[in-house]
This record gives structure tokens, C-alpha cells and sequence, in this order.
């Protein structure tokens, strides 16, 4: 029932060099940046940790600039700031429409674009108080070793739902992972593991710090499913980015999010490819999409409609996005 | 056709904001957490982790020996049920030897701070024995199933069988008979302040203090005294500011009697302050209700008979539930003109948090079943929505079967306006595709014509104060819970009295100096309690009447009083400002108070038969509106385009808080259509937090247009009747007609989901190919 965090120390470094090193100090520690995800699970005692680094007073983090070659975001940029930039708007539609789409405007302006890469996965037998967890019996994520959502499975099936990451996947971004060691590039679809309890390619102690996205990337949207307007964490959210030549596809992406552990980039858009746009091809994607995302009873919504949703937004989007390139 | 407008509508007056506005907007207003409680001990409960168990042992012993801790209650520290109805107190304040839902207090710690309470409340041993649990009414009703009460066969609270008028001989006439199930979740009253009390006991006086959410200070102030076996003149009960109700706190709660206790075993004050989740559990919301609705109708559209079964699931306790039942019942009748009625009505205990009284009392389920069927009998018959509510309109001055008194009745003019204000006429069936129109309507009571706790006394009560500063004070038990009732109780004064509002001082409820109130429900305020403050001003106007007459040596009849100028001829001969006429008034017997009363009359309590209380008022008020959708073929997603809403309130006293209180109500019930619903997983409350409840935001909350309709009741003040819950019930049942009218899909279920939608449309496409298969195949 409690809701009180307990005793805390906050460490607050003004380098990203820093901050790497206090984490590396104080194992058990954890990064905060708008602390919109982290602080809400601390209240539950579903995270806990005594010492908080805090990166919000690390300006390094907070650029977006352009060097020629590509876009670099900070991870510290906040998700108001990366909805209102209008060069962002202009080049990666899909990224500025999936920040706009993020919880409320309240959230938006203190969460950031590393918090909402990094957001933990979600479960109704989990986002619970420690009160209704143990009453409950713990599950796989925390504490026990059964999942509710799947007992007879091996793993976790909490569902990621940040919206950025479908977005920045068909954009091809790339990601900086700082840590004591220095800094690594990877694409952003190896920061993401099909497993609800450890989705996250993250050594510990490692640091998100900086995306990175092609400049010249092929016209993009988002778009998700929710019960409500606001607030509502994506029960399906879709990013398409689509480049056509004439009437035929040149380049399909799709990637979506809300409705596995982990935000993916659908297989299998290759052959679409010359192809024209039309009820076939469209029907196709539709079959698809339903066959690779692997929703589960982790929310109040059914699974079967976050896999009907899933396919029909991934639909209206490519037909709009089409649409559009042909206008 | 659309009638001659029998009554003035056009509302000239704005209205006045609330008179407690400034302070709430500033952030100056106190709620009960910002009461100063500095020195308070923190208060936390142990609560069940089981939705049905015994208690084999209890031990608190390390919690009662940890450092900080000061006090340590169970259910032995209090062996006396508290609730509401006389008849239905089974329930105590911390369980006693059996728990029946998960969430149920079992004990309590109050200590010096947050963190030792939490520590003492996980030391707490506790050992149950499972027994097993029902979460749905068709579990709990089972044969054999065991027995959550075990006076209480079949695990019933309470049966209704209800017959008015020959029913057979109805349905045996009707053109066409219709019969339908519906079933709507349970939904919470979700007000934006957690539940929160302050209990201050005093050891030497031995007098306690308790300051609480409450919206019913006088219920609690009785209860504290039966649960704590205090004397309750050494009780004072106090209400803050207060974030919300709307039934949610119209009940006592375990929690306030909790802290109360605490505090006594304290010989301190104890502050607790629930946790949303725990607020959620605290429940006391509308039941999860199935309904079998037939309806007889005419080819006019004139119904010839009904008959309705309500199953309610009710939780673990009584509450309010047999009123909540009776009310699903009694409210099938009021709003038409129905000449036959069966009602069968049935209050399950689960092992669920109690259900109890929200915003539309027992009518709004049984409404949206009632609306939505009538409409789809419309369409088989070919007549309009519109024209099958005109068809069974009632005639005020009248009694409906159940004996329930309609003197005043604005819904014709109620469906004129909203017709015409949406366009109905020229748009119903021209929409594009995926849009639609539909419309309901709805009524409610003007407070219980006969109270629960029947004592023979007045039904309100207020006190008005006048002294040398010439300042007016109104002394009300009434508890303005954010709807307004402070301001209503200082208009009625002021308009009584002819003088400025700013003269108007109101203090409500606490009980050392207001006179007491049954409290904020039913929408009993501004009938009762503004009867009873018009009849105090009238009283004090007389006194300052007759003090103005000897001043200037004339006849009380020849005094004119215009605004705060007390007058004879016009002014001419003489006149006095307000000042001089309240010197003159206290010269012989210094500060006045006098006291104004309203009683509701026998021939307004209700029929004879068992139960024929609850429904029973002096004034119904009538709503009607129409609801524009579009929808979403391929997500399921329903927007809500724009709502027009008509209310007959009987006079409009403060049109402002009227239009504000007619918004809120379709904002609630579109709430409940759309996307509320309370979800349990084994027992355990999977909704308990608002990301999971899911109230509208802004973002998908349309605009309403307000039309207040004014059928001036004889016997409301200034003839007005309640405004702030008629309009709910009609939202839900216009929202499921809007999505028939756009998609031609009948929904069953509330609330109408997004995966609700899709399911129906994907049964749709699944039946449509079936049939074309089978035509190839034939």
C-alpha cells in the first residue's frame, strides 16, 4: 500500500564521464533522467535502489545538432523538445509524432528520449503495489518464478510500450551506449531483447547517450491505439517508413511496438519491393503483421485486439503514407 | 411535431461562481491533508490478501513493540458493525474472525512517521484459512455455494419482486414484445482526492475530533459514537474542503471509524491518508449489473408493459445495496407513462469491495438498458427515436404506479430542445458513413422523500445568524462537496432577503456549530436544505420587517423592502438602509438566530409496499440528449463528436453551477460508456490506479451543449429540483443508439471499448460470409 521511497541519495554529475563513474561506484545504483517510469515503480517497490544518478544536469545530453552526415539526438533531450523541433518534423515525421503521442503533456516535458528508449516493460501482474504483488503471488519479473500471463512458458511476457523506438527503427538509428570502458555504436535494434524480464541489451552500469539517424531518410508516420487520447501507454503503436518510385514500393518499413517485449522491426517487407500498393499487397502486410507480433494478456485490452490493431494501423499507415508521396 | 414551448427557457441570468471558488483556485482552500498535522501520528491498515479466508491467528505483538509505534488496532478493538441502513450494518470496522474481500482491514498501526508505520504493519503476523471465493453473481449464487453471511441463503443481500398493474394483459396487447440482456461493468466514482481523515482525541476532556472526506458528517458522527461507545456530545465532526464525491464518500467508511479508534488508543491525533489504490478498494461504486429488459409496445410506440430483472453483484457487505436495488427497480418508473410494471430484483454478495451509492443511485444501468431498448423497438416499428419518448410522456400533477409524486415535468421541452439544437430532423440517416446520431433520456430524485434514519424530525435544517456587523450568517449542516451547495444555501438567503450575496456568510458542516444535516446524496441539498434556508431568511425578514415598521411608526404591512432599503411609500416619507433596520432590530433582543425547517409530507414518502420509500421525492428532474458518434471501422475507436443536453431543473438558482453540474454528468456517463470499468484479477483489483482506470481526459472529452429547461415545481425553492445527476444516465444508452444509427451494430455491453467494437464487427464479417457461403452452397 505504502507509497513512500525511503531513504535516497542523489548523485548529480555534470559530464557523462561523471556519471559512468558514479554508477560504476555504487553498484545497485540506477540512472534517472525525468524519472516519469522509473519513480512510479520505485513507489510500487517494484525497483528498488538507495542511490539515484541523476543526468538531467548534463548538458551534453540535452543536444540535438547536425553535422552533416546524420542527426544526433542527446538522450537527454526532453520528449517536448523532440516533438516542437521543427527539423525534426520536417525529416523524421514518424519520430516527432510518436513524442507527440507520449503520455501527457506534463510527462513530455520532463521525460526524455534515453527514458522513454529505456522504458521498462509492462504487465498488469506487475505495474501493481507490493501489497497486490504479494497478495497475488509474485511473478517472473519480480520476485517469483512464475509468469501469470503464461505459467506453463519460461519467460517473462511483459510488453515494452515506448512509442520513440518503432519510430527510430525504421529511420535506421543508431545508438551510443556509454560505460566506464567508453563509448560503443550499435543500430538500435540490437539494444532489444524478446524477453519481458531483461529486454534490454544493456550491460550494468552502461549509458544510453546518443541516437543517431541517417539525414535523408524515406517519408515516415506513427501511429498507435489507446482507450484514451492521452495518458494511455500504446495498446499497439506503428511506424512505417515508405519510399516509393511511380506507383510501386521502392523501400517498406515497418516496426512496432506495444505488442511484444520488445519494439521490431517486421521481417519480411523485402518483397513488397516493386511492388504496387493495393488491396493484395496491403492484405498481405495485414497477414504479416498479425503473425509476427506476439501479444499477450499483459493489459486490460484483449491480446487478440492489440493484434487486430496492430495490423490495421500498419495498414492505414502505408496506404496514407503512399498516398501522400503520390500527392 | 414539435410542441408550442410551453415554458420560458431563456435563461437571462448568468449565475454567480462559487463562493468558495477563490480559495480552491488559489490553492488557500484546505483539504483534509493540509490540515495542520504536525504533531499527528501517521496511520496505516493491514489489509486482506485473500478474497475469502478465516482468521486463524492475528499476533501484533512485534508491531505494538517496535520503536515509534504507538498504537495497534484489530477487529477485537471493535466489536460493533457500522453501515448505513439499520436493517444492513454487517460489517465491521476491522475484520473479525472472517475476511470476505482481498483489501478488507484486519488491523491498524498509528506511529511517528511513514516509514515505522509501513514497518509495523509488515511485522504483523497473520494466518488465514482460505475458504472460497466468488467474484461474479452466477459463482456466488450457485448451488451449494458456501455462504459469505450465513443468515443470507443463496448468498442474496436482498430479493426484490416488484408488480404494478396487470403486466400479462400488457405484453398480451403489444404489437411487438421485445426482450434483451445487457450488462454494465463496475465503475467507481474515481474523485480526484484520495480518501483521507484526521482524528484528534483529547484524553483529559476525553472528547474527539474527527475531520474527514465525508459528504455525510451526521451518519459518521452517529457511527463513530456506536463503534468507539463515546457519548456523541463529546464527538465533533468536521468537514474540510472536500476534493470530489459524487457517492463515493456517502457512506461511513472503515477508515474514518480506523483512525477515530487509533487516535483514542493514541491519546493523540492520527493522520491517514489512503493511497489511491487503497481508495479504489474503499469502494462503494456502482454494482456490475445484468439486465433482462421486455418491453411491450404499441405500433404508435406507446408501451403497454415491462418487465425487468437486475442481478447486481454487490460485493462483500451490505451498504447501501438494498437502496441500490430498490432504486433499480423503483426509477423504471417517473420518467414514462408505463401502465403495467414487473420488477425482479437481486443483491449478490461476492467476494468483491462493497458496492454502494454513485452519482444516479440504482437508475443508470437499468436507464441504459431501458433507452437502448426502446430504440432498436423504434426501428422494428419505424417510428423515430424521438417520436416513441413522446408517445409515453407523463402529465404532471400525477403518481406514478409505484406511488411516486410528479409535479412537475419538463421532458417534452427537454426532447424539443436537444432535437432541434442538434439538428435531428435533417441529419438523422444523411450522416456520412461511420457516423451517427442517438439520444436517451434520463431522470432522478430531488432527495429521498423519506430519510434512512427515520427520526420524525425536519429534513433540513438551517440556521441564519444576523448581529450588530450587519453581516448575515447562514449555519448549515449541508456538506458542499465541490457541487455548489455553500453558494446555493447563500443565493436562497440573499434572494429571500433581497440583500447583496456579499453580505452572505455560509459555514457548513461541523457539527459544534451547524445544525445537522443528513448530508450530500440523493440530491437532496438544494431542494431540502434551500427550502429550509428560504424558510430562515423569510423568518429573519419578518424580525427586520417589523423592527423597520416601529422605527418609522407604520404598519409592517406598509414597509416595502427594495434591495437593503426598508421603506414606506415608495421612499417618499421615509426609509432606512439596512443598518439602521438591524440596530433597530437588535435593540430589544440582541443577536438574532432564527431557524428554518423543511419536511418533506407524508403523500410524498413512497407506496406502501415493501420498499416503496426509495425512489420517492418531491420532484423529479428531467434530461434528454443527443449524442453524435464517429467510429473507427478499423481500431474499434469511438469518438464522441458532440453532445447536446437538456435538463429541466425546475428553476435554475444558480444557472452557472447548473450548466456546470449538467456538463459533469454527461462527462461521468460518457466515462462509463466509453472506457471505465473496474477489472479484477483474482479478486485483486487490476484497475486500482488512473492509468488503469481510464476516466476521459481532455483529449477526447467533446463539447456540450447545455440547454437548462425550467418547469418552475411548486414545491422546490424558487421551484427548483435537483441538477446535478438527471443528465448521467442518459449518456450511455445515446452513445450505444449513436453507434446502431452509424454502424448498425447493437452493443450489449458497457463500457463500449475499443476490442468491444471490434469483436462485434469482426462476428459481423464472420456471420456475413457465413450467409454468402451458404447462399453459393444452396
Amino acid at each position: 500500500m505504502s507509497t513512500s521511497l525511503g531513504e535516497l541519495r542523489l548523485v548529480q554529475p555534470s559530464t557523462v564521464k561523471e556519471a559512468v563513474a558514479a554508477r560504476f561506484e555504487h553498484p545497485g545504483s540506477r540512472f534517472i533522467a525525468g524519472g516519469t517510469d522509473l519513480i512510479v515503480n520505485m513507489r510500487r517497490g517494484i525497483i528498488r535502489s538507495d542511490l539515484l544518478v541523476d543526468l538531467s544536469g548534463i548538458d551534453e545530453l540535452t543536444e540535438i545538432t547536425t553535422d552533416g552526415l546524420d542527426v544526433t539526438i542527446g538522450a537527454g533531450v526532453t520528449l517536448a523538445a523532440l516533438a516542437h523541433n521543427s527539423e525534426i518534423a520536417g525529416r523524421y515525421r514518424a519520430l516527432a509524432q510518436a513524442a507527440e503521442a507520449i503520455a501527457a503533456p506534463g510527462h513530455r516535458v520532463i521525460g526524455t528520449v534515453g527514458g522513454n528508449l529505456c522504458l521498462d516493460t509492462r504487465c498488469i501482474y506487475y505495474n501493481q503495489s507490493e501489497w497486490w504483488r504479494s497478495a497475488h503471488a509474485y511473478c517472473l519479473k519480480n520476485r517469483g518464478d512464475v509468469c501469470h500471463v503464461a505459467p506453463q512458458g519460461k519467460r517473462c511476457h511483459a510488453a515494452f510500450a515506448g512509442d520513440l523506438a518503432p519510430a527510430l527503427l525504421v529511420l535506421g538509428a543508431e545508438i551510443d551506449i556509454a560505460s566506464a570502458q567508453g563509448v560503443r555504436r550499435i543500430p538500435l535494434s540490437e539494444l532489444y531483447v524478446e524477453d519481458g524480464k531483461a529486454h534490454l541489451a544493456l550491460a550494468d552500469g552502461e549509458l544510453l547517450v546518443a541516437l543517431h539517424l541517417p539525414l535523408n531518410p524515406p517519408p515516415s508516420g506513427y501511429a498507435k491505439v489507446r482507450l484514451r487520447g492521452a495518458i494511455d501507454f500504446p495498446l499497439a503503436g506503428v511506424a512505417v517508413a515508405l519510399a516509393a518510385s511511380g506507383p510501386n514500393v521502392n523501400s517498406l518499413r515497418i516496426a512496432l511496438t506495444g505488442t511484444n517485449s520488445r519494439p521490431f522491426l517486421v521481417a519480411g517487407t523485402e518483397p513488397f519491393a516493386g511492388r504496387p500498393i493495393d488491396e493484395k499487397l496491403l492484405h498481405e502486410l495485414d497477414r504479416l503483421v498479425q503473425k509476427q507480433v506476439q501479444p499477450m494478456r499483459t493489459t486490460i485490452a484483449s491480446a487478440n485486439y492489440r493484434r487486430i490493431a496492430a495490423a490495421a494501423l500498419t495498414r492505414r499507415l502505408v496506404k496514407k503514407l503512399f498516398a501522400e508521396g503520390a500527392a | 411535431m414539435i410542441a408550442d414551448p410551453m415554458i420560458d427557457s431563456r435563461i437571462s441570468r448568468p449565475g454567480v461562481p462559487l463562493i468558495d471558488g477563490v480559495e480552491k483556485v488559489t490553492g488557500r482552500a484546505r483539504y483534509t491533508v493540509d490540515l495542520d498535522h504536525a504533531d499527528a501520528l501517521v496511520g496505516r491498515i493491514l489489509r486482506s490478501p485473500v478474497g475469502h479466508g478465516e482468521i486463524i491467528r492475528l499476533d501484533v505483538s512485534k508491531a505494538r513493540a517496535l520503536d515509534g509505534v504507538v498504537a495497534v488496532a484489530t477487529g477485537d478493538d471493535c466489536p460493533f458493525t457500522y453501515g448505513v441502513l439499520p436493517v444492513a450494518m454487517n460489517e465491521y470496522p476491522m475484520a473479525r474472525e472472517r475476511v470476505r474481500y482481498c483489501g478488507e482491514p484486519i488491523a491498524a498501526v498509528a506511529a511517528i512517521d511513514a516509514e515505522t508505520a509501513d514497518r509495523a504493519i509488515s511485522l504483523i503476523e497473520l494466518e488465514l484459512r482460505r475458504l472460497p471465493a466468488y467474484y461474479t453473481s452466477q459463482e456466488a449464487r450457485a448451488p451449494g455455494a458456501t455462504l459469505l453471511h450465513d443468515n443470507k441463503l443463496g448468498n442474496l443481500e436482498r430479493e426484490v419482486h416488484h408488480e404494478f398493474g396487470n403486466w400479462q394483459d400488457g405484453f398480451a396487447t403489444a404489437d411487438l414484445v421485445r426482450e434483451e440482456k445487457f450488462s454494465c461493468a463496475e465503475v467507481n466514482h474515481a474523485q480526484i482526492e484520495p480518501h483521507a481523515c484526521l482524528a484528534d482525541y483529547d484524553p483529559i476532556t476525553a472528547r474527539l475530533t474527527v475531520q474527514s472526506v465525508s459528504q455525510v458528517g451526521y451518519y459518521l458522527h452517529l457511527m463513530l459514537a456506536r463503534c468507539l461507545e463515546m457519548d456523541s456530545s463529546r464527538i465533533r465532526v468536521v468537514k474540510p474542503f472536500v476534493g470530489g464525491g459524487f457517492g463515493a464518500r456517502v457512506e461511513v467508511l472503515n477508515f474514518e471509524i480506523i483512525t477515530a479508534l487509533l487516535a483514542r488508543a493514541a491519546a493523540g491525533k492520527v493522520l491517514m491518508q489512503l493511497s489511491r489504490e487503497e481508495t479504489f478498494l474503499t469502494h462503494r461504486a456502482r454494482p456490475q449489473s445484468d439486465m433482462t429488459l421486455r418491453i411491450g409496445m404499441r405500433r404508435d410506440g406507446k408501451i403497454t408493459a415491462c418487465s425487468c430483472e437486475v442481478v447486481q453483484r454487490g460485493g462483500a457487505y451490505a451498504g447501501y445495496g438494498i437502496v441500490t436495488i430498490l432504486y433499480a427497480g423503483a426509477l423504471l418508473q417517473g420518467l414514462y407513462d408505463i401502465p403495467a410494471i414487473k420488477y425482479d430484483g437481486y443483491r449478490v454478495y461476492t467476494n468483491l469491495p462493497p458496492c454502494g451509492a454513485m452519482r444516479g443511485h440504482g437508475s443508470v444501468d437499468t436507464r441504459h438498458a431501458f433507452e437502448c431498448l426502446l430504440d432498436r423497438m423504434a426501428r422494428d416499428l419505424g417510428l423515430d427515436p424521438f417520436a416513441v419518448r413522446r408517445a409515453n410522456l407523463l402529465h404532471a400533477p400525477t403518481r406514478t404506479l409505484n406511488d411516486l409524486m410528479v409535479n412537475s415535468y419538463g421532458l417534452a421541452e427537454c426532447l424539443d430542445r436537444v432535437e432541434r439544437a442538434s439538428g435531428w430532423r435533417d441529419r438523422i440517416g444523411k450522416l456520412p458513413a461511420g457516423k451517427g446520431l442517438g439520444m436517451a433520456c434520463s431522470h432522478y430524485v430531488s432527495g429521498a422523500a423519506k430519510p434512512i434514519h427515520w427520526t420524525g424530525e425536519p429534513h433540513a435544517i438551517v440556521n441564519v445568524r444576523l448581529d450588530f456587523d450587519g453581516g448575515i450568517t447562514a449555519l448549515t449542516g449541508a456538506a458542499d462537496i465541490g457541487q455548489g451547495s455553500s453558494t446555493m444555501v447563500a443565493i436562497s438567503v440573499a434572494e429571500t432577503l433581497g440583500v447583496a450575496l456579499d453580505r452572505i456568510r455560509v459555514i457548513a458542516a461541523d457539527s459544534a456549530v451547524t445544525p445537522k444535516d443528513n448530508g450530500a446524496y440523493s440530491s437532496r441539498i438544494t431542494f431540502m436544505v434551500g427550502n429550509a434556508a428560504i424558510d430562515a431568511a423569510r423568518k429573519l425578514k419578518a424580525i427586520l420587517v417589523d423592527a423597520a415598521a416601529r422605527k418609522l411608526e407604520a404598519r409592517p404591512d406598509d414597509i416595502e423592502v427594495v434591495g437593503e432599503v426598508f421603506r414606506i411609500d415608495s421612499g417618499q416619507q421615509a426609509s432606512l438602509p439596512f443598518a439602521e433596520v438591524v440596530k433597530a432590530a437588535l435593540v430589544d433582543r440582541g443577536a438574532i438566530t432564527v431557524s428554518g425547517t423543511f419536511t418533506c409530507p407524508p403523500e410524498s414518502q413512497g407506496g406502501r409496499h415493501k420498499g416503496g420509500a426509495v425512489g420517492s421525492t418531491m420532484g423529479f428532474s428531467y434530461a434528454a440528449q443527443v449524442v453524435e458518434v464517429s467510429i473507427d471501422d478499423a481500431t474499434g475507436v469511438v469518438s464522441v463528436d458532440k453532445v447536446w443536453a437538456a435538463l429541466d431543473c425546475g428553476h435554475a438558482i444558480n444557472p452557472l453551477a447548473v450548466e456546470g453540474q449538467i456538463q459533469g454528468s454527461v462527462w461521468m456517463g460518457m466515462g462509463q460508456a466509453m472506457c471505465e470499468e473496474t477489472r479484477y484479477l483474482d479478486g485483486l483489483p487490476g484497475h486500482a490506479s488512473f492509468l488503469e482506470y481510464r476516466m476521459p481526459t481532455a483529449a477526447e472529452s467533446p463539447p456540450i451543449e447545455v440547454q437548462i429547461v425550467e418547469s418552475h415545481d411548486p414545491f422546490g425553492p424558487f421551484g427548483a429540483k435537483e441538477a446535478s445527476e438527471g443528465a448521467l444516465a442518459g449518456f450511455p444508452p445515446a452513445l450505444v443508439n449513436a453507434i446502431a444509427n452509424a454502424i448498425d451494430i447493437d452493443i450489449d455491453e458497457l463500457p463500449v471499448t475499443p476490442d468491444r467494437i471490434m469483436d462485434a464487427l469482426i462476428q459481423r464479417r464472420r456471420q456475413a460470409r457465413l450467409t454468402s457461403t451458404l447462399k453459393v452452397a444452396s
